[in-house]
């Protein structure tokens, strides 16, 4: 009897022993994603790490996914993660040869990113030409203009219980 | 003997369970992932599932306008008949018009749009702290959409009637007549995040890219609307037509509902918010004759397809709805 649950004790322990984790690569969505020292919202930030940086997916806990990237091990909140390779990054090279004429556009659509900012001159003389009130044209501007800080969306978050703060 | 048999145990547990229960967490992230995805998806992503491209002898022979190419010479040898050159034309235009519509130029439809929304819906609501909320809840829905690398723009409309847009690029748009409906901040954040779902699924371009103001066009670029001034003005044209007047396709309305709720839910809102506002919408008497009602699927379809698909979010009522902090924000 004590043999056979020294047997599974065994079989187990092997079982254990294949469940090592397989990492697998994901990339960052945003600039300024923290990775965090522990799975909680308020742990110690580590490093923000910018838009499209690849990182070693390494375990789970809650909503906050164990990482491994430039040497470093953290944790980022799941939803600022994607498996998606963003184009243009480092890595993806061969599969954006492979689309042709689809990796002009990813690229310069990397290239440009989120830096575009402002109404684009062909928009606002557009505007003009159809007779567009200034008002309009300046709402656009203004709404381009308008920006909520990083610490203030973390502090919303954390007030309501949301994001990386929910339960 | 013990010994031996120990060892043996445990070097057949081990070969035993190498092939047949070793698991790979990469594979149960996908699948994580995965159940965190609406289920039905009506659209491939274009992020994940590039369209093809056209060749260069495709493009030359589409901004000719004729029948030219190996189409064209199987009409004139006798190959092709008529009927079949004009189908196999038509496939090749459609073909050619599909190649994405890149950020910049996304950009500058949809700021034009945006323009136009202001100029058509009662410009700008001059409250600046309801404004600094807006953008902070949308701001949080956006952030775990599927395409929160761009930057996104909220606005209020001064208008009573119940209206939401969303235009490229990143622009959203609710009125203040459809706050004056909302209860609390999860209705809210359902209502941003379905239209920060337009965009992030390129719902607009999505159209635009099949529509004819585009054939014979193989790359939109700045340079080629500048130069063409009757194009931009045909693709504004067209979709201030869809978003002001026919309203998006169904399915991409319904999509749009289903990943709303998804990324109000990541956010950590009560996820059948979206479709309590829905409903409530639907028995308004404020929305009836309202663009938002011509230009969106029933209250009573988009009703019920949320709630088909609410069985997978486990344990929805726990998750909160934030009515006071709504009511302090919106000052009721």
């Amino acid at each position: 009897m004590r043999q056979l649950i020294y047997s599974f004790v065994f079989l187990f322990a092997g079982f254990g022993f294949t469940s090592q984790v397989a990492a697998e690569t994901w990339y960052v969505k945003k600039s300024a994603t923290k990775l965090q020292a522990a799975a909680k919202a308020r742990s110690k930030v580590l490093a923000k790490l910018n838009k499209g940086t690849p990182v070693d997916v390494l375990g789970k806990s809650g909503k906050f996914y164990k990482v491994s990237a430039g040497g470093e091990t953290g944790w980022i909140f799941r939803f600022k993660l994607t498996k998606v390779a963003p184009s243009g990054s480092g890595g993806d090279g061969d599969v954006l040869g492979a689309l042709g004429g689809q990796q002009q556009i990813a690229a310069r659509e990397s290239a440009y990113g989120s830096s575009i900012r402002g109404l684009s001159p062909v928009s606002e003389e557009h505007a003009i030409k159809k007779g567009a009130s200034p008002a309009s044209i300046e709402s656009v501007k203004e709404m381009e203009r308008y920006k909520i800080d990083d610490e203030a969306l973390d502090k919303f978050l954390e007030e309501g219980r949301l994001g990386a703060y929910a339960d | 003997m013990k010994t031996k048999f120990f060892i043996l145990c445990f070097l057949g547990a081990f070969v035993w369970a190498i092939p047949s229960h070793s698991f790979d967490f990469g594979k149960i992230l996908k699948e994580v992932e995965k159940s965190s995805r609406p289920p039905e998806k009506t659209q491939p992503s274009k992020a994940e599932e590039p369209k093809p491209t056209q060749s260069p002898a495709q493009s030359s022979e589409q901004s000719s306008g004729q029948s030219g190419g190996l189409i064209g010479l199987g009409d004139s040898l006798g190959i092709f008949d008529k009927k079949t050159s004009k189908i196999l034309q038509q496939s090749v235009n459609t073909l050619k018009s599909l190649q994405p519509i890149a950020y910049e130029e996304e950009k500058a439809i949809g700021g034009r749009l945006a323009v136009e929304v202001f100029n058509r819906y009662g410009g700008a609501y001059d409250d600046p702290e309801l404004l600094r909320y807006i953008n902070l809840v949308g701001q949080a829905v956006a952030d775990v959409s599927s395409r929160s690398d761009i930057d996104y723009h909220f606005a209020i409309l001064n208008t009573e009637f119940p209206n939401a847009f969303a235009t490229p690029g990143g622009y959203v748009f609710v009125s203040i007549g459809l706050l004056r409906m909302i209860e609390n901040e999860a209705e809210l954040a359902g209502v941003l995040a379905h239209e920060v779902a337009h965009i992030a699924r390129k719902h607009a371009l999505q159209t635009l890219e099949r529509s004819r103001s585009l054939q014979g066009v193989s790359s939109l670029t700045l340079t080629v609307m500048d130069k063409d001034p009757g194009l931009f003005d045909k693709l504004i044209d067209e979709v201030s037509n869809v978003l002001f007047t026919k309203g998006l396709d169904k399915k991409l309305e319904f999509e749009a509902d289903k990943y709303g709720r998804e990324f109000a839910y990541r956010t950590g809102y009560y996820p059948g918010a979206l479709k309590r506002f829905i409903q409530k919408l639907g028995a308004s008497k404020k929305n009836q004759g309202s663009i938002f009602s011509s230009t969106h699927p029933t209250s009573r379809e988009r009703y019920n397809l949320l709630q088909k698909s609410s069985s997978r979010y486990k344990k929805a009522s726990l998750y909160p709805t934030l009515g006071k902090r709504f009511k302090v924000a919106i000052k009721r």
